[in-house]
């Protein structure tokens, strides 16, 4: 189409793309990037020509080429069928129309004869009416305040009208007052008078627009600071989960007490609250006792390596020159164990801990009477560090003796010189659970042994003493006190004597060694300084089983026998071990040593076998079934002139003794094969077991060394009814 | 820490042949050492990763296991380590001396 107005309109429409051109570019060359690319190659766009375009002369540019619109579509198809299944044969499509809608648009004006105009119209002379006429408008307000006009005229149609309104509102509503009715009616009169005026809608509908200003829009941009990045890496095993889920579990508990606790009481829960308090210095302890942990279990292992040999010697070395010695042993000396603090003491007791067979305790005081000490030390070693002592408990005066509890291995009980006792807790550190107080509570002299009793029948813990004062207490650990009684006050058995202003005195016999039977607890033996073995009843305070007269100077101490209860051991300063039988005022056997026998003992893996040690210095072993008259090994253990030896102990399951002196030391002996010799059981007890074989091993060894004068198994019966009976 | 655990590691120095004690808290530092500092912060740092291998290699094995002594006899020393959660107990000791 060659329509002259399309090429008038190109020039503004260029201007128009170029002023857009620039200010794309310009906000382009804002935003950063240059637009100068863009504008040139639009210059350059202007100016290509197509290739092809013809060059027409003058006179060909002046022909007029005429062209006709019409408003008819030659493109229509003007002959389309469709198949029709209902006829069965091809029928016309009617022809579409030339119309094309390019543009539609709704016009608020009509056309003046249209029927829609016609009633605008006649709306609008209506409302001109309504708005002349005041008495309408009037009663238009009227209705919709609600309150009667009084100067409205009452025409009596209209009355009429009400009355047969009234009627049918007496039946609707009953009763209405009259001015509500008039109400009624009035309202009804304008209703009447509305379909005539209204015409778009009935609710007198009014539209109205409004155009508020467009708030122009705007965008704010901002950038926060990003949160903070790291990279995290690890890896994972199978112990990690399993402690992550022990975690997991262990707080679940926590969550489930506290919560138990919530439901239970609320003063419970103050209580914890409380402890929450000093978790802080709980914690730091906690952790100072894994520090000293790990700083023992070092100490043990730079011991360990120090004493590479010893402890060789202790796991592997048997004497081998045994095998070739008819019937001798040997002692291998092991570790010393020595308290720098103790070196001028004595060993005045060793006890084995019951619980840990490698540990054991030794009490440091003095046995001079003259040369007491201002302090004694009870030392609990262990053969794993040899160096230094597990556990120091220091007491007031000389430690004299001390227990070991069966049951509660971490009980310790220490008597002192001074006549008191005090029961440690090894679990709680250093200072004594229970302390004997007041001169009335205590010995009035040295405490010479402590042994726990048999639980009392209410649970109770509690032990025994013995002292030079002649007592024996029996001391019960109550909730938050020590109590005691006077189990026995030892008399001698001597008449009174003349003490000054004409009183008389009846002396008693200071104890120095106390043992209870192995089996009745109820029965217990002491002996005393002159010589005398008591044998005496828990049951009974003031009388005695028997007395033994057994030695003639002090005895310093006894054991039973660990196989056979009716046969106990002695040993007294008078050089002498006697081994004696129950009820029998005849010692069985007499071995003189040759010098103050300190301690004795039976060995806890043989009926026959026990053991001795002198003020020489020297250790004694004997084995009756081997040899009755002679010890098995004597050996010089420490330097005669400058140690005596005092205590001795057997370990109950390893091979060693201890033996301590008087020098604060405490020696570890290994015991040579031939000192340890197990029963060979002969053809006649192949099934019976190393218990049996020892006891058998001891019967007939006391068989054949019982003179057995006229009455003897007699008597013997009746000793053990009566023990029985006890 | 306490007068007692002072006093053992006291000891432990006066052990014959004992080189040194090194003490190493969790974060690898050494609090406590009676070597020089070179020495101390190789040991520290060398002991604390090999203790670590260790307790994995024990814990890997058993989950409910754990590792509580670690020694290596080397031609000149013994090393003992102590390990806990909270900290490392090496002593160095020349077992030959």
């Amino acid at each position: 189409m060659n329509n002259p107005l399309i090429p008038k309109k190109m020039p503004f429409f260029k201007q128009l793309k170029r002023t857009l051109h620039q200010i794309r570019a310009s906000s382009f060359v804002r935003g950063g990037i240059s637009g100068e690319g863009d504008e040139d190659s639009w210059r350059a766009r202007q100016l290509i020509k197509p290739e092809d375009q013809m060059d027409l002369t003058d006179a060909e540019l002046c022909e007029e080429i005429p062209k006709v619109l019409s408003c008819e579509n030659r493109n229509v198809p003007h002959n389309l069928v469709i198949y029709s299944f209902r006829e069965g044969g091809y029928i016309p499509v009617p022809r579409t129309t030339n119309v094309v809608t390019i543009f539609e648009h709704e016009g608020t004006a009509l056309h003046i004869e249209s029927s829609e105009a016609k009633a605008q119209i006649a709306d609008e002379r209506d409302r001109g009416i309504v708005q002349v006429d005041p008495r309408i408008s009037d009663l238009k307000s009227g209705s919709q305040t609600g309150t009667t006009t009084p100067d409205l005229d009452r025409n009596p149609d209209e009355n009429a009208d009400g009355e047969n309104e009234e009627e049918v509102g007496s039946e609707a509503g009953g009763e209405a007052d009259a001015e509500g009715e008039e109400e009624q009616k009035e309202t009804q009169t304008a209703v009447a008078a509305g379909p005539k005026k209204k015409l778009t809608n009935q609710f007198n509908f009014c539209e109205r627009a409004a155009l508020t200003y467009n708030s122009p829009s705007r965008s704010v941009e901002t950038q926060t600071v990003p949160p903070p990045r790291s990279s995290f890496s690890a890896n994972v095993v199978q112990w990690h989960i399993y402690d992550s889920y022990n975690e997991d579990y262990e707080r679940l508990k926590r969550e489930k007490e506290k919560e138990m606790l919530k439901e239970k009481k609320p003063g419970l829960q103050k209580h914890a609250e409380m402890k929450r308090g000093d978790a802080k210095t709980k914690a730091a302890e906690e952790f100072n006792r894994k520090y000293f942990q790990k700083a023992q279990v070092l100490e043990r292992m730079v011991n360990q390596n120090i004493f590479d040999e010893i402890a060789h010697d202790y796991r592997y070395w048997e004497d081998p020159s045994d095998e070739y010695r008819e019937d001798d042993g040997t002692l291998l000396p092991l570790w010393k164990f020595t308290y720098d603090k103790c070196k001028k003491m004595s060993v005045t007791d060793i006890c084995l801990n019951t619980f840990y067979y490698d540990l054991f305790a030794v009490c440091f005081g003095s046995f001079d009477f003259i040369k007491q000490v201002t302090e004694g030390y009870v030392c609990l070693f262990s053969i794993k560090n040899p160096s230094f002592p597990e556990y120091r408990i220091t007491t007031e005066s000389g430690a004299m003796c001390c227990d070991i509890h069966k049951k509660y291995p971490y009980l310790i009980v220490v008597g002192q010189y001074d006549g008191n006792v005090c029961v440690y807790n090894l679990q709680d550190g250093k200072d004594p659970v229970y302390v004997s107080q007041g001169v009335n509570g205590k010995h009035s002299e040295a405490i010479w042994e402590v042994k726990w009793g048999e639980d009392m029948q209410d649970g109770e813990i509690n032990f025994y003493s013995l002292s030079t004062d002649g007592r024996v207490f029996n001391w019960v650990l109550m909730q938050n006190k020590l109590t005691l009684t006077t189990i026995i006050t030892l008399y001698l058995d001597v008449n009174p004597v003349s003490g000054p202003d004409g009183t008389t005195i009846k002396l008693k016999a200071s104890g120095t060694c106390m043992v209870f039977h192995p089996t009745n607890k109820e029965i217990f033996q002491v002996g005393t300084e002159d010589g005398l073995i008591f044998k005496c009843s828990t049951a009974y305070s003031s009388k005695y089983l028997m007395i033994y007269q057994a030695h003639y100077l002090s005895v310093h101490r006894m054991d039973f026998n660990k196989f056979n209860s009716n046969i106990f051991i002695s040993c007294s300063g008078d050089w002498r071990v006697k081994i004696w039988e129950d009820m029998r005022s005849d010692p069985l056997f007499i071995f003189d040593l040759g010098a103050s026998v300190g301690d004795v003992k039976w060995a806890p893996y043989s009926s026959t076998v026990f053991a001795a040690v002198t003020t020489e210095g020297r250790v004694f072993v004997f084995d009756l079934n081997v040899n009755k008259y002679k010890p098995i090994c004597s050996q010089q253990v420490v330097p005669r002139k400058r140690n005596k030896l005092t205590r001795i102990v057997f370990n109950n399951k390893l091979p060693f003794i201890i033996v301590g002196d008087d020098k604060g030391t405490s020696i570890t002996l290994k015991l040579s094969p031939n000192l340890r010799l197990p029963c060979k059981p002969t053809k006649k007890q192949q099934y019976q077991d190393q218990l049996q074989l020892q006891i058998s091993k001891l019967d007939r060894l006391l068989s054949l060394v019982r003179e057995l004068p006229d009455g003897v198994e007699a008597t013997q019966e009746d000793v053990q009814t009566e023990v029985g009976s006890n | 820490m306490s007068q007692e655990v002072e006093e053992t590691l006291k000891r432990i120095q006066q052990h014959k042949g004992v080189v040194g004690t090194i003490v190493v808290n969790n974060e690898g530092v050494a609090v406590k050492s009676t070597l020089d500092n070179t020495s101390t912060v190789q040991y520290a740092g060398l002991m604390g990763q090999l203790a670590d291998k260790a307790r994995s290699v024990v814990r890997d094995l058993d989950p409910s296991n754990d590792l509580t002594f670690l020694r290596i006899r080397s031609k000149k020393h013994e090393i003992m380590i102590a390990p806990d959660k909270d900290f490392i107990m090496i002593v160095i000791q020349n077992p030959t001396d």
